[in-house]
């Protein structure tokens, strides 16, 4: 199965060659081809991982096992939807004049940022994890500014300065921990995950500790903690709807998931209760403060992106709650919540399509309007409230479910009141746009593209799906990476 | 060889500084015409000065008493009193060298200068009251200065006797690259600068009124009362210098006995010394303007926050353990300090030019540190490539180019704090000492001989670029904020993991990725025709 690694490596910057190269047609067939095969060989890699076995390639430089599974899985899903979004996306802007250079120019960029974000979870130590982290900045950052207008150039700009700030205390946090393995592991070693894990019971206390609270500062920037999460809703406003669908539920996921390695060192040094402490302080506050700023949007795109910030929360809390039951619902959200995100990003971009215009308040009747995306909108809203049959349902129960049995009633209870309290803000403002009577008459009626519908419906698939039956294959996958959490060693 | 007997030294000392001073102060005025491009004064014009004013009359004004005849004769005694009490040419204290201790000698100093100011006070004339005025307003200011750097003093060596400090960093060479010992030095050096009406505090020598501070106060003199103000200004400003030389930044090459020749290796040792301090003067004179009067108290306020900072720091530094000397750690510690100082100064300067340039310079230190690093056998030859990288991109082409792009957007270069510079001065020196107590209980167990005290002073580095980027609501201060934290962060890497490969190709990474992401922002911006770089404007979304 390496050879699949090496696959997931190349097919994107194929798609990058083929739409630097060609003209704007085939750079989106090639894009939406790519992102497909690239989610088959996910799910390939997954299931060859899900019992514990760990690929890797490239002289140990690509490694892959069931936590970074979890991960792939999710940016592969987003990858191959955001693909087929962009189709019919793009559609609207076809008869511009310099459409041709601007398509192609996305196309690259959507290919490299699907790449950086598949390699993130590929890399095998600490170094190469970071590079792929701020490679993603670099690309996303460039995507974000992609329409040119200023409010894009400056969401960019402080997207750029603050997540690179960031990623600056993380390479510090990468030195201190470096610097503390170098009595264990001589002076000049490859901070390879295992190699670190290994060793991490004779490492300074004191140095993990610092390592495990500056990662956290640092990725957590990209993660969107409060108060590192202002560079955040910006982005997630500004850029392509396509393009917010990767921010939030795979871009965010996969600086979560540089943090997740860092947590495995500190449990392995037996820190274990100190980390979960911290990922608690910072889930809670970001739950907290996302779910009160939720209540006040009047931009949806804003609504969605604050509610990436609570659903990161949600997933810290869970890891934080430490239970086996709480921390396999937290991997399983990072799933359920790129779909339902995505859902909600790409219902929200052919809405922005349909209606000309981000504000709450100027998008009343789209159910009617535009008969599959304001449906799907809602569906995608009710989702991210975490209603049952949707997929996000099942992992916030666990969640709440472990953190009850650990018990951490505190957290538990915090968590509840205010994911309830973004639900009704989330609801509220949904409501509003999609079940009122048609304003005015001069919205377009009907979809812009099919590709749309498409995209979306992929996206719903996978919602309900999730909600309804849990494969047995991502349960076991699941259920090893909660093992890796929970004793790295083994 | 013979033995001078020790009150001959002693002689010898006062003697030296008398002789001497004129001439450092020609040096120093022949010098900045030089650069200045002028002729100037001869390097013997002082002593000409000084011989001429001697055989002139002396012309009183009519309000003047005997306080206003006396006062040039009581501040000379006073300034060729200080030299017994310093290590001018020996490393022991002569007869009489005990006789006051640091503060005495500071006692001794402002007792000088008080008697000019009175004696301004006496002339009637208004001219120089109001100079011996502004001196004092400001001169109080310094006060509490010299308090915290006696303070560190104290702390190091349990006495206050210069002498013993001098001693103590011969003895162990290390004291002198401890962080908090490079901020006095910072800190009193700035004392200098003010003390002796330098720019950017006073200028010398100009007829401007609004220049002057030191000159104004002796305007009414005349004849040889004002030879002998003239020349205990020159013997002040050597003294001063003599102390910051021979007690703080380099206590060495004194005699350590009476014999002739160290003796007389001790005179033309302290003539180097004073001659160095002066082209740095010099330097300093030539690039800076002069603060206008009512920003002066911002100069205070920086060298007084160093000495804080200073104090802070020696009270937590112990749990850093005694560091060998060695090269690496010696350029490890003082560029961590330096780059901490520039982004002080970053801190304090309104002009993106100004903020650029200082960020070069930070630059070119940072990769002085890497082949000091790399030549001291700390790290392999790939330091030489992160430094040939550092000056090329982040010495050079940033800067250039960051220029480049702010011309063409007709950007204005003026990017005031939003909160006023002594408060943010303040916040940077608490940050950074909260870097020390962070940092202070972590054992990171590696070779001994790395200065860990040098990593809270870079950890406290991010800390102070963050602080820049955050009262700084412009683009360009906010990026330089950026790449300022970069530079600290490879210095706090160069500290803990000197020369380990897989750091620097992250650091090497890292600086290629940040220029890919400055230059392309940037031009971004360029392609849109911005106007006006400033981030007020996210105001719009924020919610």
């Amino acid at each position: 199965m390496s050879w699949a690694l090496i696959a997931l490596g190349v097919v994107p910057l194929v798609a990058v060659a083929a739409s630097f190269t060609c003209g704007w047609r085939l750079a989106r067939a090639a894009t939406a081809v790519a992102g497909l095969v690239s989610l088959g060989l996910a799910i390939a890699l997954a299931l060859a991982v899900e019992h514990g076995r760990t690929l890797s390639s490239a002289h140990g430089w690509v490694r892959l096992d069931s936590l970074g599974a979890v991960f792939l899985l999710a940016t592969g899903l987003l990858y191959a939807v955001a693909g087929v979004f962009s189709v019919g996306y793009l559609h609207a802007d076809e008869q511009a004049g310099d459409f041709g250079r601007f398509a192609r120019r996305y196309f690259v960029l959507l290919n490299l940022f699907g790449w950086s974000m598949l390699l993130v979870p590929l890399a095998s130590d600490f170094g190469t994890l970071w590079v792929t982290v701020e490679l993603t900045t670099v690309i996303s950052a460039l995507l974000v500014a992609t329409d040119r207008t200023d409010a894009a150039l400056e969401a960019s700009w402080k997207y750029v300065l603050i997540a690179s700030s960031g990623l600056g205390i993380a390479l510090l946090s990468i030195i201190v921990l470096y610097a503390t393995g170098t009595h264990a592991l001589g002076d000049a070693y490859l901070p390879r995950f295992v190699r670190l894990i290994a060793h991490a019971h004779g490492f300074s206390i004191d140095a993990v500790r610092l390592a495990f609270v500056l990662a956290v500062v640092g990725f957590g920037t990209k993660v969107g903690f409060v108060p590192m999460h202002t560079w955040l809703p910006d982005a997630h406003s500004e850029a392509p709807a396509p393009v917010s669908a990767l921010l939030s539920g795979s871009l965010l996921a996969g600086a979560f998931y540089a943090i997740l390695r860092f947590f495995q060192v500190a449990v392995a040094a037996g820190e274990r209760s100190f980390a979960e402490h911290v990922l608690i302080v910072f889930g809670v506050v970001s739950l907290v403060v996302a779910s009160l700023f939720v209540l006040r949007q009047s931009n949806y795109k804003r609504l969605l992106a604050y509610s990436s910030i609570e659903h990161m929360g949600v997933i810290a809390l869970g890891i934080g709650f430490g239970a086996p039951l709480a921390v396999a619902g937290a991997l399983l959200h990072v799933i359920t919540h790129a779909s339902a995100k995505g859902l909600a990003f790409f219902g929200a971009g052919s809405l922005l399509r349909g209606y000309d215009t981000k504000e709450i308040a100027e998008v009343t009747g789209a159910g009617t309007a535009m008969p599959w995306t304001g449906p799907m909108f809602l569906a995608a809203a009710l989702a991210l409230c975490g209603l049952p049959l949707s997929g996000v349902f099942r992992s916030e129960f666990q969640i709440v479910c472990g953190g009850f049995a650990e018990p951490q009633y505190v957290g538990v209870t915090l968590l509840i009141v205010f994911v309830n309290l973004a639900f009704f803000g989330i609801l509220w403002h949904a409501g509003r746009m999609v079940l009122t009577p048609v304003a005015g008459g001069d919205v377009a009626r009907g979809e812009v593209s099919a590709w749309l519908v498409a995209g979306m419906l992929g996206c719903l698939f996978v919602v309900i799906a999730l909600g309804v039956h849990l494969p047995g294959d991502l349960t076991a996958l699941i259920t090893n990476a909660g093992h890796r959490l929970a004793a790295p060693a083994r | 060889m013979p033995v001078l007997p020790d009150w001959v030294v002693q002689v010898c000392q006062v003697l030296t500084v008398l002789m001497l001073a004129p001439l450092i102060s020609g040096v120093i005025a022949r010098g900045e015409a030089i650069v200045q491009q002028r002729t100037g004064p001869r390097l013997l014009q002082p002593y000409y000065d000084i011989a001429k004013l001697l055989r002139k009359e002396t012309v009183l004004p009519g309000p003047a008493g005997l306080l206003f005849r006396a006062a040039p004769y009581i501040s000379f005694a006073g300034y060729a009193t200080v030299p017994l009490l310093i290590p001018v040419l020996t490393n022991y204290g002569l007869p009489l060298g005990y006789m006051g201790d640091i503060l005495g000698g500071g006692l001794i100093l402002g007792g000088a200068g008080f008697a000019i100011s009175i004696a301004a006070i006496d002339s009637g004339s208004p001219y120089a009251q109001l100079g011996s005025s502004r001196l004092r307003t400001f001169g109080a200011l310094n006060e509490p200065t010299v308090i915290f750097v006696v303070f560190v003093v104290a702390l190091t060596t349990h006495t206050d006797l210069p002498y013993v400090l001098g001693a103590t960093l011969r003895a162990s060479t290390v004291e002198v690259v401890r962080p908090s010992h490079l901020l006095i030095i910072a800190a009193f050096f700035m004392l200098v600068l003010n003390e002796t009406g330098r720019i950017p505090v006073g200028s010398h020598g100009g007829t401007l009124e609004f220049g002057q501070i030191d000159e104004g106060r002796v305007a009414e003199h005349s004849g040889p009362g004002l030879a002998f103000l003239r020349w205990g200004g020159s013997v002040k400003q050597l003294v001063l210098y003599t102390i910051f030389a021979n007690v703080l930044l380099a206590p060495w090459g004194v005699a350590s006995s009476g014999r002739l020749d160290d003796v007389a290796l001790a005179i033309a040792l302290l003539a180097v010394k004073a001659l160095a301090i002066g082209v740095v003067v010099i330097v300093i004179e030539c690039s800076f303007a002069k603060l206008r009067l009512y920003k002066l108290p911002e100069f205070t306020v920086a060298s007084f926050m160093l000495a804080v900072l200073a104090v802070v720091i020696f009270l937590f530094q112990p749990g850093f353990g005694d560091l060998r000397l060695t090269v690496f750690g010696a350029a490890a510690t003082v560029t961590a300090v330096v780059v901490l100082l520039l982004e002080l100064g970053m801190l304090r300067s309104q002009d993106v030019w100004e903020q650029l340039g200082l960020y070069a310079l930070g630059s070119a230190v940072v990769a002085a540190l890497a082949i000091a690093t790399a030549a001291s056998g700390h790290g392999d030859s790939s330091l030489y490539v992160l430094a040939a990288v550092t000056i090329a991109l982040k010495a050079l082409l940033f800067p250039i180019g960051i220029r480049f792009v702010l011309r063409r957007l007709e950007a204005d270069p003026r990017v005031p704090s939003t909160i006023g510079i002594p408060s943010a001065l303040l916040i940077a020196v608490a940050l950074t000492a909260f870097a020390f107590v962070v940092i202070r209980p972590i054992h990171i167990d590696t070779v001994p001989a790395l200065p860990l005290s040098a990593l809270p002073v870079a950890v406290g580095g991010v800390l102070v670029a963050f602080l820049l980027m955050v009262l700084r609501p412009y683009a360009p201060s906010q990026l330089l904020g950026f790449l300022i934290l970069e530079n600290a962060v490879t210095v706090a890497s160069l500290v803990i993991a000197p020369g380990l490969p897989i750091i620097l190709a992250l650091l090497l990474l890292f600086d290629l990725l940040i220029g890919v992401l400055v230059f392309v922002v940037l031009v971004q911006y360029l392609a849109t025709e911005r106007t006006a770089v400033r981030t007020d404007m996210l105001d719009r979304l924020t919610g």
